[in-house]
């Protein structure tokens, strides 16, 4: 009975999965070794703007952007921390 | 659903995928680290709470014993007086 419900299941879900690995394939892979070098050079000009005060003419645009994708990331501690947790809010004690 | 064809993936920097994957690990870890502590700190805190439980019930019930003697007593004298 159930089998063939999760059968149909799979037909549908299916091309969705798919299509969702092929983005997370090149958005959400974990950053390999070969990309150490990129890395440290991107946070590098980071400094370096920041030191010479050329951050200050980052256009409003980008700078939102950037502010968006850095709240973004550490927001994922937070998720990580709900996982190592076990709990969603609060700790279970 | 047939959407026309769906923009390609981005090349996201490796520098957010760094941040967003060592971020989560180490919240992860952060929260079995911090879970494993308190929880210990909560057994050890319910222990004791145990023993004074013990002890402060028996208080309890030797308190309202006096009140209800004293209460029997003040009613019988109510009684008597009254008369």
């Amino acid at each position: 009975m159930s089998a063939g419900k999760l059968d149909q299941l799979w037909v549908v879900a299916k091309p969705k999965l798919l299509l969702f690995l092929k983005y997370a394939k090149v958005e959400l892979v974990p950053p390999s070794p070969l990309d150490i070098p990129k890395i440290m050079k991107d946070v590098s000009a980071g400094i370096k703007s920041f030191k010479s005060g050329s951050w200050k003419e980052t256009p409003v645009r980008e700078a939102w952007l950037n502010t968006l994708v850095t709240v973004e990331v550490f927001c994922w501690f937070y998720v990580g921390e709900c996982i190592g947790k076990r709990h969603i809010v609060g700790y279970d004690v | 659903m047939s959407a026309p064809a769906l923009p390609a993936p981005v090349n996201v920097s490796p520098l957010i995928r760094f941040g967003r994957w060592g971020l989560l690990s180490a919240g992860i870890l952060y929260g079995m680290f911090h879970q494993n502590r308190l929880s210990k700190k909560e057994t050890a805190f319910r222990e004791i709470e145990g023993k004074q439980k013990v002890i402060r019930d028996a208080q309890l019930a030797a308190e309202k014993k006096l009140a209800s003697e004293r209460e029997m007593k003040n009613l019988e004298d109510m009684m008597t007086t009254k008369k």
